[in-house]
């Protein structure tokens, strides 16, 4: 791995400081949930369904040993509904019902047992006797859109739970289609995906039935979320409850909101006044957390004769599963709303459809319907080229937004703030252009090159926006930043950390502004009594845009008041001194100054402060950013692909990447590789698969495979930087490009080693038994 | 998941082990490397009365030329049996073979006996015994006894071992003036194979004398290719006889379908296979 940065600067953002957490993670002493014990821990199971559609009968816990057992009417007789967060267009169903004794979906959590150990409480829910009426089921959306197909919600009189559109009004759409002399037509297919975190999820619920509070250490992305939607569910006051969220071990989405399983161990512990344990297993997290991606899109790309495009718009038909989940159809509706991509388009738009299916709900994952639209749009790039007979590369980049047309609005009304994308292509464009490609004399063995290019929605974002597309959260960060009296500095911020590093970029931050070593600053993060207030947590890639941003203007805001301070003392000018290793002195004589120790302690004190300072050195700082702030990124992959077994090896991968100041380019590489290796799943292993009827099959690692460490090629990565112009530090999010683009560049390079059946690479993934059947169909398997 | 309740048995002796089966037959599972049975009985689709533990009995473990057998002790592990010089040296087919099980960690602890009477169809190792004729010995109370791989592996994780017996060890017969050879494909390295062949050739004076060619991964068990053997007899192993056995394999193999590979495509990696195996054959023999 190879990476370049354009501007060294003699500070710590811009360096690649180790991160604080890997000693300790690495050496054994990481913090988990199920690291965690209480005295007196009693263990949980779920009772799940193992029927996709039916009806529970009867609930029956008959001779259960267990400390407890709880059921559905238990369950929705002590709680509130949970409600959902992103809310569609005249969606209907608000919130996800407790209890509820109509089963959608295998997986679907109907009860709670509680025993000393996790053997026990299993050996209880053996004995729980559920009665299931058991109905026709459906897993496939298109499948459900049929006249004839089961109900999820007969009330409802369809299984098409919403239907609106983004973007240009639709006539004007069709009538831009209509005139445009070329059209790229296809139907194409992004499956379902698991989000597999390594740390699956889990709960250690604490009810004190002294002080009527519960303490919930919770593997979770979004801790103040997760504790606002728990009180409501479990009908305590705010202050009742506190979550603690330590080492989480991946997030990816997955983990953005609270679970109904998750308020059954809660519950389980407010009935019984001891703290119980759940902790998911790999077996139930493929049915148990939410899904992503499963969407069909009828896309098309309108263009003149000459390639200039003209107008984008999908069609696309999302498979929500059982139930909507807290995002609801917010992942296709940001596949609309990123359709167009880098491209000048004079229209754009998508039409959405969420359909209810007997599968787990999908959610959010990495990419957030952004690897759909890159899946859609640049797979009809490469088919525009192919069907003009042009360069892949020269046609986007005769298409691409140049960067004096910056700032630009798409007609999907994202506002694209800054940034040279022509550069990432012709950076990736230059750097295969050095690549030797490789000579193999066996003619079965096919080797391609794949472009693939994208701009990434980031740092989710301004409050009122969230106001306007219907998201329940705010879209601010708030930063505490605060001096000790030795001098030492503390931040706490409402973000989470889930082994992104973002401990270590936020003290990388705060160090700077106060001119102190990374060893006088650490950051508290997940334990909503400490943490200030966080609506929507680490997800959107925004803990360094809106979180970073929170942070550098708090320790700016108290490095000024330092300096007013110090001026006081050293009788000088606040603008005439400068914090440099741990003393403010006067600029250009470091013989006068005062360390940063001394002037705390005093501060503190409240003695030989300037008239009408006050004693602290804290500064909180609310973040509520002006615009989701855009990163962009072009990929390209070399494969080989095998002719004769369906085979494909990624020999070589590029990326030139965007995301704005790059505070630790180690960090920023690791987000990139792991993005990459994510995608390159979804591009060649990954797959959700269900029976017709909504049975699944893919509920262990021998049926889902994801990229092993040998699996993945190295990366040559070029990042450069244009600062978002609305963002305190000029940070752009980082978190997901690597996911959006890499299965594209991977479908886009096998279509260009084997062109025979570029126009059938419409689906993912592409596994060696697909990819054959694709050979077969193209006439390259002959007996 | 967590298992059922089980009594657990941890052996120090193969009598123990022996008399334990006895008492207990049917009712009781054998803890050889646990690779796949620890899985299955978290999963409480395996659920034992009495679990025996084999891992702490001495001398259950080696691997030895004992006159044209190479005998390998059924706790042996496979790590030991891809790094072993004697495997190497005398049937380095076995040594392919048993390196394409799985990751380091679990060819650490996965034993040669566990995977042979685990009878999974996907497995390399039971295909390799299939092409070398070889066989198990079993033991019990009652004595010994030495059985063939096709009475052995039945079908899919179903041998012929009686309740009170255990796989002491496993017999690869070295046949002289032969080949053998491992290749498979796999979605990743360490997968279960989609195909496997474990394929051996005896060539005298550049003509075929006699062909054993066995796939895996297709079936309930290994499949002998008997047609693909027979139509290489008296033959120059050379490009057009190649083709022509890739045929005939791809003809001749009934191989089931799964969400991983059609039996279209199970059929055509076969062939695929034969090629590639025989055609090292053939550039060996030169």
């Amino acid at each position: 791995m190879t990476a370049s940065i354009d501007a060294h600067r003699p500070s710590l953002v811009g360096s690649s400081v180790r991160r604080v957490n890997d000693p300790r993670l690495l050496t054994g002493s990481g913090r988990f949930v199920d690291d965690i014990s209480l005295p007196g821990t009693l263990h949980a199971f779920i009772l799940r369904s193992t029927v996709a559609h039916g009806r529970l009968i009867s609930f029956e816990s008959g001779e259960s040993p267990a400390d407890i057992v709880l059921g559905p009417d238990d369950i929705a007789a002590a709680t509130e509904p949970l409600p959902f967060v992103w809310i569609a267009p005249d969606q209907q169903h608000l919130h996800l019902p407790m209890g509820d004794t109509t089963v959608r979906y295998v997986g679907q959590p109907l009860g709670i047992t509680v025993a000393r150990t996790r053997a026990e409480a299993e050996d209880a829910a053996e004995l729980v006797e559920m009665t299931i009426d058991q109905f026709p089921g459906v897993a496939d959306s298109l499948a459900a859109l049929e006249a004839d197909a089961p109900l999820l919600y007969p009330d409802h009189g369809s299984n098409l739970a919403v239907d609106f559109h983004i973007g240009d009004d639709p006539d004007v759409l069709e009538a831009a289609m209509a005139a445009a002399p070329i059209i790229v037509s296809r139907r194409l297919r992004i499956p379902r995906i698991a989000p597999i975190p390594l740390e699956t999820r889990g709960v250690l619920a604490d009810w004190n039935v002294g002080t009527e509070t519960l303490t919930v250490w919770m593997s979770t992305q979004t801790p103040h979320h997760v504790r606002d939607q728990l009180a409501h569910v479990l009908r305590l006051r705010i202050d009742q409850v506190r979550i603690i969220s330590g080492d989480v071990g991946g997030g990816f989405g997955a983990k953005e909101h609270l679970y109904p399983d998750e308020v059954m161990v809660c519950l389980a512990s407010i009935r019984l006044g001891v703290p119980v344990k759940w902790v998911e297993d790999r077996n139930e997290h493929f049915t148990a957390t939410c899904h992503a991606r499963d969407a069909v899109h009828d896309a098309r790309l309108a263009m003149t004769q000459d390639g200039v495009f003209l107008a984008i718009h999908t069609k696309v038909t999302g498979n929500l599963g059982a139930h909507f989940s807290n995002v609801g159809t917010g992942p296709f509706r940001v596949s609309g709303l990123m359709l167009p991509g880098p491209y000048r388009v004079v229209n754009a738009g998508a039409k959405i459809s969420g359909v209810f299916t007997n599968t787990t709900p999908t959610g959010a994952y990495r990419g957030f319907g952004m690897q759909e639209a890159a899946w859609v749009r640049e797979r009809l790039v490469d088919e525009a080229a192919r069907e003009l007979g042009v360069d892949p590369l020269e046609l986007r980049l005769r298409n691409v937004i140049s960067s004096e047309e910056l700032p630009h609005l798409t007609p999907t009304f994202q506002e694209y703030d800054s940034g040279d994308y022509a550069r990432s292509l012709t950076m990736v464009r230059d750097r295969v252009r050095a690549h030797v490609p490789i000579v193999d004399p066996n003619p079965r063995i096919r080797r391609g090159i794949g472009f693939a290019t994208h701009v990434e929605f980031t740092g989710l974002g301004p409050s009122v926006m969230q106001e306007i597309v219907g998201f329940r959260l705010g879209g601010y960060e708030t930063a505490v930043v605060r001096m000790e009296p030795d001098g030492s500095v503390f931040v706490s911020s409402g973000v989470m950390g889930m082994g992104q590093g973002i401990e270590t970029t936020l003290a990388q931050l705060a160090a700077d502004c106060l001119g102190v070593g990374m060893d006088r600053v650490s950051v508290h993060l997940g334990d909503t009594a400490q943490a200030p207030y966080s609506a929507a947590g680490s997800i959107a890639s925004r803990s360094m845009t809106v979180g970073g941003g929170a942070v550098v203007t708090a320790a700016n805001t108290l490095r000024e008041k330092i300096l007013r301070i110090a001026a006081h003392r050293l009788e000088a000018s606040a603008q005439d001194l400068v914090i440099t290793e741990g003393r403010v002195c006067i600029k250009g004589d470091s013989s006068v100054g005062i360390s940063l120790e001394e002037l705390a302690e005093y501060s503190w004190l409240g003695w030989k402060l300037p008239e009408g300072e006050t004693p602290d050195l804290e500064v909180k700082f609310v973040h509520d950013p002006s615009n989701i702030s855009y990163p962009y990124a072009t990929h390209a992959a070399a494969v080989a692909v095998d002719l004769d077994t369906g085979q494909v090896q990624i020999e070589r991968y590029w990326v030139a990447h965007d995301s704005g100041v790059v505070v630790n380019p180690r960090i920023v590489d690791g987000q990139i590789a792991g993005g990459v290796a994510q995608g390159l799943g979804i591009a060649l292993f990954e797959k959700v698969l269900y029976e017709e009827n909504g049975q699944p099959n893919s509920t262990t690692f021998l049926d889902y495979l994801i990229p092993l460490a040998s699996d993945v090629p190295d990366i040559v990565m070029d990042h450069f930087e244009t600062p978002a112009p609305h963002i305190p530090g000029g940070m752009k999010g980082v978190g997901e490009g690597g996911t959006i683009v890499a299965p594209v560049a991977i479908g886009n390079a096998i279509a260009a080693a084997v062109p025979e059946i570029a126009g059938l690479i419409l689906e993912t993934p592409l596994s060696p038994g697909r990819l054959w059947e694709l050979l077969r169909i193209g006439g390259l398997i002959n007996e | 998941m967590r298992p059922g309740a089980f009594r657990y048995v941890s052996a120090i002796s193969l009598d123990e082990v022996l008399q334990n089966l006895s008492e207990f037959g049917d009712e009781s599972t054998l803890l050889a490397g646990g690779q796949s049975l620890i899985p299955l009985m978290n999963l409480r689709l395996a659920r034992p009365e009495v679990l025996i533990d084999l891992n702490r009995i001495p001398g259950l473990a080696g691997i030895d030329i004992v006159g044209d057998e190479l005998r390998i002790g059924a706790m042996t592990r496979a790590v030991d049996v891809v790094t072993n010089s004697t495997v190497a040296g005398s049937l380095p087919a076995l040594s392919r073979a048993t390196a394409f099980i799985g990751h380091p960690q679990i060819r650490n602890r996965t034993t040669i006996g566990g995977n042979i009477s685990h009878a999974d169809p996907s497995s390399e190792l039971p295909g390799v015994l299939a092409a070398l004729e070889g066989s198990v010995t079993l033991r019990s109370i009652r004595g010994e006894r030495i059985v063939g791989w096709n009475d052995f592996i039945v079908s899919t994780f179903t041998n012929s071992r009686e309740p009170d017996e255990m796989v002491v060890d496993v017999r690869f017969p070295l046949r002289t003036g032969w080949t053998f050879a491992y290749d498979e494909v796999a979605p990743r390295h360490g997968d279960y194979p989609l195909a496997g062949i474990c394929a051996g050739v005896q060539i005298v004076d550049g003509v075929v004398r006699e062909m054993r060619i066995v796939a895996v991964g297709v079936s309930d068990r290994p499949v002998v290719l008997s047609e693909v053997a027979q139509a290489s007899v008296g033959r120059e192993l050379d490009e057009t006889l190649i083709k022509e056995l890739s045929k005939i394999g791809r003809e001749e193999l009934h191989a089931n379908g799964d969400a991983h590979a059609s039996s279209e495509y199970r059929k055509w990696l076969i062939g695929t296979l034969i090629t590639r195996i025989l055609g090292n054959f053939a550039l060996e023999s030169r």
